[in-house]
């Protein structure tokens, strides 16, 4: 059995709710996400927001990433700032702004007159914590990535995996500590996909506050990579989209394990979530 | 292809002159010897420094307006000079005439007013469709407005504004023969054009036009060429 321990609140939303020409999109969304510490291991979170296409998930993605302000309710973070080595418990609870989270866009959108250097550059140095080392980090993300060879070339010029790549890293040289990802998984094929799902385990590993917030329809691979799983559906007889279940993978014990969907108990879990949609 | 639709037009052309209009070779044997004089030259290099000076103006005018046009209050001005396209200049000559000092910041002011409005037209259609989506990464970094703006707008679409340069060189390269004609004491391919025209010497007229639409050409070409070596993105 995985020894760990849940902590402090790192996201909290209360009570949101989101209306478009008087109808109800998203209505009283209440979830928390908390520190999951493991003895001697950074052990990053990695959450799934599981929910039909047209149900309000990339509606509640933009407003937990701050871009949409919510009709009611809020979406409070607690995270470092510039100084990494301050314990979270120490950092005030605020309202989440634009920018404070980590953006990646379905399409991978970058801007078309940079090259991958020139952004990832933009965004290293709004990250005060990486002083005058902007151009190292580059290198050993670009290295780590596998995108050392295409830096000096547009995002026209890179394939849908590699733009994602870029996407990632863009945001993960912003230095917050939450990244969200909006449909990481749509468009690609099998090997890719096995890749991107490697790679974003590695991004939760990276360190203890990093919180990964994946919005998605894969069932399969997102939840073969989440510890917690949010699902968003319709109540009867309300209008609106909620969080209707939540389920705790570390507790069924198909969390962090590399084989988890070869598991009776993860297939059954799959069949679980289908069910709840 | 082109060549052999060149040859065709020049063939029809020289077949069916005579009487007023005159045959391409004239007109060759005119442009042969326009070329070799300096009165053409001089007259050229009067034409492309008020060319060069107006669209520098309307330029500077162009991009104040456009990049404060995100401001409501400079918006709805931007939006009045948008509509001046519709405004003939005909009228306001005596006008401009009063505003100015000579004849040189005359023809250069009638110039920018011309152009101005067609620029910020093509420079505000550009900012209007700019995707959300280039805000909002900006936002997803941390960006200020400022630090948008100039991301987004100043630094994303400065290759569009060198594109709109080169499409509206050709509105003020048309305009030069006009505004030439007000104040013909310092010369320019206009003042020549309006010489020949007044006494009626068309095989000249044409050659000059020959000219003139062979400057534009070149013009076109390299300011194409440069915009590609400028923005290496725009091959993409």
């Amino acid at each position: 059995m995985t020894t760990y321990t849940k902590e402090e609140v790192l996201l909290q939303a209360r009570g949101l709710s989101l209306s478009y020409d008087n109808a109800c999109i998203l209505r009283d969304v209440n979830f928390s996400i908390r520190d999951i510490v493991r003895p001697g291991l950074q052990q990053g979170q990695v959450v799934s927001l599981i929910g039909r296409s047209g149900i309000g998930k990339t509606q509640l993605f933009r407003v937990l990433s701050g871009l949409q302000k919510p009709g009611a309710g809020s979406v409070t973070i607690r995270q470092r700032l510039a100084a990494r080595t301050v314990p979270v418990s120490l950092c005030t609870e605020h309202p989440v702004q634009p920018g404070d989270m980590g953006v990646v866009f379905q399409n991978y959108y970058q801007f078309g007159w940079r090259t991958v250097r020139q952004s990832l550059l933009l965004a290293a140095r709004q990250n005060k914590a990486l002083g005058c080392t902007e151009k190292d980090a580059i290198e050993a993300y670009a290295a780590r990535f596998e995108l050392s060879g295409v830096l000096h070339q547009y995002p026209q010029q890179l394939s849908g995996g590699q733009q994602q790549r870029v996407s990632i890293i863009q945001q993960l040289l912003k230095g917050s500590d939450f990244l969200l990802l909006d449909e990481p998984f749509s468009g690609l094929d099998v090997c890719v996909l096995d890749k991107v799902a490697e790679l974003l385990v590695q991004v939760s590993l990276s360190d203890e506050l990093k919180t990964l917030i994946i919005v998605s329809h894969d069932i399969d691979t997102t939840v073969s990579i989440s510890d917690t799983v949010f699902i968003l559906g319709k109540e009867a007889g309300k209008p609106g989209s909620t969080i209707t279940r939540e389920i705790d993978l570390i507790g069924r014990g198909l969390a962090w394990q590399k084989d988890v969907r070869k598991e009776k108990a993860f297939a059954d879990t799959i069949a679980e979530i289908r069910g709840c949609l | 292809m082109v060549l052999l639709q060149v040859t065709l037009t020049l063939l029809l052309w020289q077949s069916g002159a005579g009487g007023l209009i005159p045959a391409p070779t004239k007109i060759a044997a005119a442009l042969g010897h326009l070329l070799t004089t300096r009165l053409l030259s001089d007259n050229i290099l009067v034409s492309l420094l008020l060319t060069g000076q107006a669209m520098f103006w309307s330029i500077l005018i162009t991009l104040g307006f456009a990049y404060l046009s995100v401001i409501p209050f400079f918006s709805s001005i931007a939006q009045f000079i948008v509509k001046c396209r519709y405004l003939t200049l005909t009228g306001l000559i005596f006008i401009f005439t009063l505003l100015t000092r000579d004849g040189s910041q005359l023809k250069l002011s009638l110039l920018v007013a011309g152009i101005v409005p067609f620029f910020t037209t093509s420079f505000l259609s550009v900012i209007v469709n700019i995707p959300k989506q280039e805000f909002e990464l900006c936002q997803t970094l941390g960006y200020s407005r400022w630090q948008s703006l100039y991301e987004v707008i100043i630094v994303g679409k400065a290759d569009q504004v060198f594109e709109i340069l080169r499409q509206n060189f050709a509105i003020s390269w048309m305009m030069i023969t006009m505004v030439e004609g007000l104040s013909m004491s310092e010369g320019g391919i206009g003042t020549l054009l309006i010489r020949y025209n007044k006494y009626n010497d068309l095989t000249n007229v044409i050659a000059l036009q020959m000219v003139i639409f062979g400057i534009g050409l070149c013009f076109d070409y390299l300011l194409g060429t440069l915009r590609r070596w400028l923005f290496p993105y725009t091959k993409l």
